[in-house]
């Protein structure tokens, strides 16, 4: 919006050039933005009730001459409009502040923008002012609950981990479901490389350096880039520099996190309980089982056999209880400085900023440090030509856990809430226990202790634009960019850890790099005839390569632990290495037309193709149009007062998806580690080929409706869609006894049919004090219309129903516990109760898809005093916790903890009612089926959460300046403050959104978000 | 005027490039070729290629769920040897409970079909092969001969595991062998079609057999193995699978051929011991190679700890209080097991953690007490315990020498074999009782096909053997917690449901 602000100073100092000048005592000041502290030039500042007045200059500057008793008026476009009486005051220095409501906002659109007002599609913005300050790594983590339709969880809380992304629903099986993001014109890629953690590549960007972030939603939005936007397109627009005096900006939080939460685990004798009665119902001895328990826990005395059983209940009594998640959860600290600086004159401009991020996260050693720099130059190079740089130059260093995910013995996240709770921490010296009784048989303390390991990624994403006038309405656009990344990762097993001790040290060292160019020549033509008819087009033509190679290296034997480097290893275990790539090639065109703002109409076509692609069909051409209609502008509804804005769109387009392997259609022979033998090399068939292979399309029909209403106090929005993805990229099963497993074809159909809502209101605006509310919700529908070969289900993966939404949860359906015997018992196909469920007896659960989604802010506003709190919830997935079925065996199958809530309400005594079966050696009852088969662990994952508080203050102009400042804001933000949840695990949003996946386990062993306190200060100069 | 001009050129570059993008001729642009694969037209083209190719087939033995665990300790934890404890990893112990759909996992399946695949494809390209100097008929025999070996090993297996055996068929519940298919599957097209039923049990038998001839007629007799096929251990499989054919005639003459070959010999007393220790097993007719560290299945789901606690043999008679907790030790030999096998000590305890098992049986010293996990030091089986210089990593023999005479003994003594002599049986079993550090004994009917049975168990106890003794025999399994009675459905695994859902033709097993 800044951009056009000296346009309209222009404007004004001519309308206001002849303002009379015969007041009696002169006042001056100058008019700021509460935004961000900058001058505004050409803000109206008018005495009121008069005509008289002027306008500020190009530093925000004004001087007026006023009468007695005068109150001033300051207005400006795209402001919230303020007054001031004048009384005995000399100087009036006012901020203004942001008119969030107004429909004439400037949104940017693919390769291009638009106004607000005129656009067709289904668009979201959100500004980067909304998601300031966050203590969050990655601009798509804070997109969460901000707008409609774009379902954001994420995957794990590791500090600049992975996010999942879906707007719209999911559309596709085996091809990739994340949006296309574009920052500054550069697509970037959002593939998480490194192994030893998960390194997001989109923390590359430090978040506020972003001005906007745009969602393209429907296909007519998004069809202009046709090939890799079927999952909507997310473009960021970065802060750019403006004119006028240098601006100086720093900004600084700090804080902490505390664990959301740790799960209730059994005390020792309450464990101990549980595995003798399992002992006992499988028939032992009470002294025996009793003696075994000891043993299972490594207490039982080498002199057991010639106790009493009293004298070995003794034993068990007198153990003591380790609270372990309390040891490896501990607070984290988190802290961010930056600097930046912007200005110009109306032929150069410039934004550099920097900045550091340093977090530690609640498992200790997991943090994530980065360092970003970015700057940003707009030159005039001639009347006609200009140039546009933009670099973005980003490190961030994570170290890692043992583990990001899984269950292994040594992975925090899994393991401290699992162990047998009598093991100690430490030795009574100090040093760590590592005699760990149970099947975790170690120390996680001293394994997360020992074993180091780190993720270091390096990333430019930089571009140069040039843009050439070549005569009034026409100019043509050049953009060539990078986006370049290596990603390193370092990991050592230290020979004292369980892992390393087999080897003597492993030490493991990968390297991925990932080089993505991209250049688009675009040619805009603008004509407006009589104001009457506004014509736009736009035609361009792109093409982008990416290749990735991965080096990766591991060594064992090192000589003691001090040596940890890889160079000391004297046993190279693994070398091995990776190679991919693909290239798009795309021309596309776009018309839009309007009359006199009135009727919209817009109609793009885009051809591309892509090296993925089966030799003879690599080419795919995608359509759009779209239409609006500004019904306020009719002559009926102009005088409908309360009436501020009616605007109806639909719209109609296709987009393409290649999102799958870049070698997907071709058969190939591979060799390496799995195929040599012998010490000679070996070389094997992967893949089939298809030359047909092609476009997964998909097809969205998008009606909405905006309104405005009494002056935009109440701003709604509402669109429903149909997503049609088509000739769906799918890896078809074919029989193994084929030989293969599956080749990539276009069969199966996937619909996503919904509605969003967004509703602004501003509730409360009395005397300064304004109550403002945003509210947004989604509801999608998603199943499968149809496979391939009239086959009602994907062979492999039942959870691919016809019918069904993706990720249908397809098997026997848990009857609870038999009362009489307190054996799990199951449904069978003709709902009697079976203890041996077959195939046969499957039958189809939830999804784990969300039905619904949303957010919720309250933002309540008194003299730059300011209170913002925002809800994000989300509805209808059933999800299984792989964390959860563990502790709820009850110490059953293995020697490994259990809930307290699980363990109290095992099956006990005859006629009792629960869910939980009585306890069993080995887990499983004698010809009985596994306790957690079938919908027995089903969980809803529903939730609302009480995202982000913030409560900030803007110091008064008048103190500030007296401190030589133009802004000063001090405020205090809480993250994930407050969860409903009825969720035994630890966190609901957790999320597996690996649609191929037939089981689908809510991951195990992740660790989990945080609960976050931050206090900052932002400081302009 | 000048602007004019400007705009036409720029209008006309842009009409031309456009005009580029949409006739179809920027292939070159999008011409990415994979560096790190080959495509696969024409890639069989040259000896090497080929050599390459039957490398992977061999490789694909290695998996976990063929030799590099399933087909010895998953088979044996099915059967009456051992015991699954659930104080360790729980793995191996709902297959030792015989818990339905726990028993041979769906890439047992996959794996081997893939594996038949490779080897149709090679067949047919060696047939197909045009290249300057062409190879000699030797080395084309060498390939084929090791192929078809291959092929008859894979079907043989793919049988013990999904279908009944010749002789011991549950008609009631037969749903007949497994798919069989000879010829290469290189289109997407030929792949979907590939909606195969089962064969018969007895046309699979007459492939494997037609396959084993071949190989004993194309290999070499005396060079070679035992890591790849030799006329030896092509032999030898054929005396395995006219075992499980009750062709008696067959398991003798294919049995005596293959004692006869030089890639393996009888080994006695400490040089059987000993021989467990070595890198290669003197013993193996056919041994499937772990080359490198690369292909160590690792701590989870090796051989090694799939049976033992213990780190390496390094440790083996050391002070007890320094070993470190190396594997899961998931599967243990039962008291029953200890007892028939007659070790005499040590008792396990923490103070004779790392001492080997004594008895008056060698084989007895294949066993050790292991620190174990959770539940304390346990008796473990050591035949595997990272040989080749690194935890976990064991070459895995598949057919050992001491099977030849255990077979033939078997074809000797069984009543109604062509070949019956008890004499010859005797004299076969006493070479491995001898051998084993036992004495001679002589027994007749009955009372020697049961010795014979049980050195069978003794012998090749957590090599894979017994649960598929068991079942072609027909024999019970008599074990803790319930017994599996021959006319149990979990006798056969359940073929993976994902071929079932997709091949109407397919049929699943009784009872899934």
């Amino acid at each position: 919006m800044k951009k056009i602000l000296l346009g309209k100073f222009l404007v004004m100092l001519l309308l206001l050039s002849n303002v009379a000048w015969a007041q009696e005592r002169v006042v001056s000041g100058k008019v700021t933005s509460t935004e961000d502290g900058t001058a505004l030039p050409g803000v109206n500042v008018v005495i009121k009730g008069t005509g008289t007045g002027t306008a500020t200059d190009i530093n925000g500057n004004y001087k007026l001459s006023v009468p007695e008793g005068a109150t001033l008026a300051y207005s400006f476009l795209g402001f919230l409009s303020n007054e001031v009486a004048v009384g005995t005051k000399s100087t009036i220095d006012v901020q203004l502040e942001t008119d969030i409501t107004q429909l004439s906002e400037i949104v940017v659109t693919g390769y291009g923008s638009a106004e607000k007002r005129t656009i067709s599609g289904a668009i979201s913005s959100v500004k980067g002012s909304a998601i300031e300050n966050l203590p969050v790594q990655s601009f798509d983590r804070a997109l969460q609950g901000r707008a409609a339709g774009v379902q954001v969880l994420s995957n794990n809380g590791i500090p600049g981990g992975g996010v999942t992304i879906r707007i719209r629903g999911t559309g596709s099986i085996s091809a990739g479901n994340a949006p296309l993001y574009i920052v500054d014109g550069v697509q970037v890629n959002s593939r998480n490389d490194a192994t030893a953690t998960q390194a997001n590549p989109l923390s590359f960007l430090n978040p506020n350096d972003i001005a906007s972030m745009e969602v393209l939603k429907d296909a007519a939005s998004a069809a202009i880039y046709g090939a890799q936007a079927a999952n909507g397109v997310v473009i960021i627009t970065t802060k750019k520099g403006k004119s006028g005096k240098p601006a100086l900006n720093f900004s600084y939080y700090t804080g902490s996190s505390q664990p959301l939460k740790l799960l209730k685990v059994t005390s020792s004798q309450d464990w101990f309980n549980v595995r003798k009665e399992a002992r006992l119902n499988a028939g032992e001895t009470e002294i025996n089982a009793v003696a075994n328990t000891l043993n299972d826990m490594g207490r039982r005395p080498s002199d057991f056999a010639t106790r009493t059983v009293q004298q070995l209940y003794d034993v068990a009594a007198g153990l003591p209880t380790y609270d372990w998640q309390k040891e490896v959860f501990k607070n984290g600290k988190v802290s961010n400085y930056e600097l930046s600086f912007s200005g110009g004159d109306d032929k150069n401009k410039y934004y550099i900023s920097g900045s550091y991020n340093d977090q530690t996260s609640i498992l200790a050693p997991v943090d994530f440090k980065r360092g970003t720099v970015k700057v940003d130059l707009t030159n005039t190079l001639s009347p006609k030509l200009k140039l546009a740089t933009s670099v973005n130059l980003s490190s961030f260093n994570q170290n890692v856990p043992f583990a990001v995910s899984g269950s292994f013995l040594g992975s925090p996240a899994f393991s401290s809430s699992a162990v047998l709770p009598h093991n100690p921490i430490y030795n009574e010296d100090g040093s760590f226990n590592t005699a760990i009784a149970g099947v975790l048989g170690q120390n996680v303390v001293q394994v997360n202790a020992f074993n180091t390991g780190y993720s270091k990624s390096n990333q430019v994403v930089g571009s140069m634009t040039f843009t050439y006038d070549i005569m009034k309405g026409l100019y043509f656009k050049s953009l060539f960019g990078l986006d370049y990344r290596s990603v390193a990762g370092e990991q050592y097993r230290d020979p004292r850890t369980p892992d390393g001790v087999g080897v003597n040290g492993r030490s493991s060292q990968q390297n991925f790099t990932n080089s993505n160019f991209i250049t688009t020549q675009t040619l805009n033509y603008s004509k407006s005839i009589d104001n009457t008819h506004n014509f736009s087009a736009l035609a361009g033509v792109e093409y982008r390569t990416e290749t990735f190679q991965s080096f990766v290296a591991s060594k064992t034997g090192f000589p003691t632990f001090q040596y940890r480097y890889i160079n000391a290893g004297a046993v190279v275990e693994t070398v091995d290495g990776n190679w991919s790539g693909f290239a798009r090639v795309s021309g596309f065109a776009q018309l839009t037309y309007d009359f006199k703002k009135k009727y919209t109409a817009t109609f793009t076509a885009r051809r591309d193709g892509s090296s993925r692609f089966g030799t003879e069909n690599r080419y795919g051409l995608f359509k759009s149009v779209s239409a609006a209609w500004i019904a306020k502008e009719e002559d009926f509804l102009k005088n409908v007062n309360f009436l501020t804005d009616l605007k109806l769109r639909i719209s109609y387009g296709e987009t393409g998806n290649d999102d799958i392997g870049d070698f997907a259609a071709r058969a190939l022979y591979t060799g390496g580690t799995n195929v040599n033998y012998n010490g000679t090399p070996g070389i094997r068939p992967s893949g089939l080929a298809n030359p047909k292979f092609s476009w997964e399309t998909n097809q969205t029909v998008n009606a909405g409706l905006d309104v405005a209403l009494f002056d935009s106090r109440v701003e709604l929005t509402v669109d429903a869609y149909r997503r049609t993805s088509k000739d769906l990229l799918l890896f078809r099963p074919t029989p193994w006894v084929s030989g293969y497993d599956s080749y990539a074809d276009n069969v199966g159909e996937v619909i996503n049919q919904g509605i969003e809502f967004e509703l602004r209101t501003v509730n409360l605006d009395w005397n300064g004090f304004t109550w403002r509310t945003d509210f947004n919700y989604s509801f999608n529908r998603n199943y499968v219309n149809k496979l391939f070969d009239d086959l009602q289900e994907l062979p492999g993966n039942p959870t691919i129903r016809v019918g069904y939404p993706i990720s249908t949860f397809f098997a026997q359906q848990y009857a609870g516990v038999n009362p009489a015997t307190g054996r799990p018992a199951w449904y069978d196909i003709n709902n009697n109760i079976t203890y041996l469920p077959t195939a046969a007896d499957r039958r189809t659960f939830g999804s784990r898809q969300a039905r619904s989604y949303g957010g919720l802010t309250n933002t309540f506003s008194y003299k730059g005093i300011s209170v913002e709190a925002f809800f994000n919830y989300e509805y209808g997935r059933t999800v299984i916790d792989a964390q959860y079925n563990f502790l709820r065996e009850n110490g059953t199958r293995l020697t490994l903890n259990a809930l307290q809530e699980t363990a109290d309400a095992r099956w006990t005594t005859p006629g009792q009612i629960t869910q939980i079966p009585r306890p069993y050696t080995g887990g499983t009852e004698l010809r009985g089926s596994g306790v957690t088969l079938g919908s027995a662990t089903y969980l809803k994952s529903d939730f609302i959460r009480l995202k982000q508080v913030t409560v900030s203050y803007n110091l008064p102009t008048t103190l500030i300046s007296r401190l030589r400042l133009v802004k000063a804001r001090v405020y205090a933000q809480g993250v994930n403050l407050w969860t409903y949840a009825d969720y035994p695990g630890y966190d609901p949003e957790f999320v597996d959104f690996d649609v191929a996946s037939a089981t689908g386990n809510n991951g195990v062993g992740l660790l989990p978000q945080s609960r976050n306190y931050t206090v900052g200060v932002q400081l302009g100069f | 005027m000048k602007m004019k001009s400007n705009y036409t050129n720029w209008k006309n570059l842009f009409l031309a490039t456009l005009l580029i993008i949409t006739t179809n001729s920027c292939n070159d642009l999008l011409d990415v070729q994979p560096k790190a694969q080959v495509d696969a037209n024409g890639v069989l083209s040259t000896p090497d290629a080929i050599q390459a190719a039957i490398n992977s087939v061999y490789a694909r033995l290695r998996n976990q769920a063929n030799y590099g665990r399933d087909l010895l300790a998953l088979s044996d934890a099915m059967s009456d040897i051992g015991s699954a404890a659930s104080s360790n990893s729980g793995r191996l112990l709902p297959e030792n409970r015989n818990q339905s759909l726990s028993s041979f996992t769906t890439t047992t399946w996959q794996n081997s079909y893939f594996a038949i695949n490779e080897i149709n494809i090679n067949l047919q390209a060696i047939a197909d092969l045009k290249f300057t100097p062409a190879p000699s008929t030797a080395t084309i025999n060498g390939w084929i001969g090791q192929l078809k070996f291959l092929r008859a090993l894979y079907y043989h297996d793919l049988m013990r595991v999904y279908a009944y055996d010749p002789g011991n068929i549950i008609s009631t519940q037969d749903r007949g062998g497994v798919p069989l298919t000879i010829t290469p599957i290189t289109t997407s097209t030929d792949a979907s079609a590939a909606k195969l039923p089962r064969a018969s049990i007895t046309e699979v038998y007459t492939q494997i057999y037609a396959d084993l001839n071949d190989a004993i007629a194309k290999l070499p007799a005396s060079s070679g193995g035992p890591f790849t096929a030799t006329q030896g251990a092509a032999n030898a499989l054929l005396s395995r699978v006219a075992l499980y054919n009750r062709d008696y005639t067959t398991v003798a003459n294919a049995a005596t051929a293959a004692i006869a070959s030089p890639v393996a010999s009888l080994l006695s007393g400490a040089a059987y011991v000993s021989g467990w220790r070595a890198n290669r097993h003197p013993e193996s007719l056919f041994e499937v190679k772990f080359q490198d560290a690369n292909e160590n299945i690792g701590v989870n789901t090796s051989l090694q700890t799939s049976y033992t606690t213990l780190l390496s043999a390094a440790v083996l008679g050391t002070a007890p209080a320094s070993i470190a907790n190396a594997g899961f030790g998931d599967f243990v030999p039962t008291a029953a097991f200890r007892t028939n096998l007659g070790i005499t000590g040590p008792v396990a305890s923490a103070t004779t953690i790392g001492q080997v098992c004594t008895g008056i049986d060698v084989r007895t010293q294949l066993y050790a007490v292991g620190p174990g996990r959770g539940s304390g030091p346990k008796i473990e089986c050591i035949k595997f315990l990272g040989k080749n210089a690194i935890a976990n990593l064991d070459n895995v023999p598949v057919i050992r020498e001491s099977e030849m005479f255990l077979n033939r003994a078997e074809a000797y003594a069984t009543p109604g074999s062509p070949v019956f002599d008890e004499a010859k049986a005797s004299t076969d079993l006493n070479a491995i009782r001898v051998a084993r550090g036992l004495a001679s004994v002589a027994l007749t009917g009955a009372a020697l096909q049961a010795e014979i049975q049980n050195q069978r168990l003794l012998e090749f106890a957590f090599e894979g053997h017994r649960w598929f003794d068991l079942k072609r025999r027909g024999v019970d399994v008599i074990k803790s917690p319930e017994n599996i009675l021959n006319s149990d459905f979990r006798r056969l695994s359940n073929i993976p449901q994902r071929e079932v859902d997709g091949n109407p033709n397919l049929k699943q097993n009784f009872g899934y």
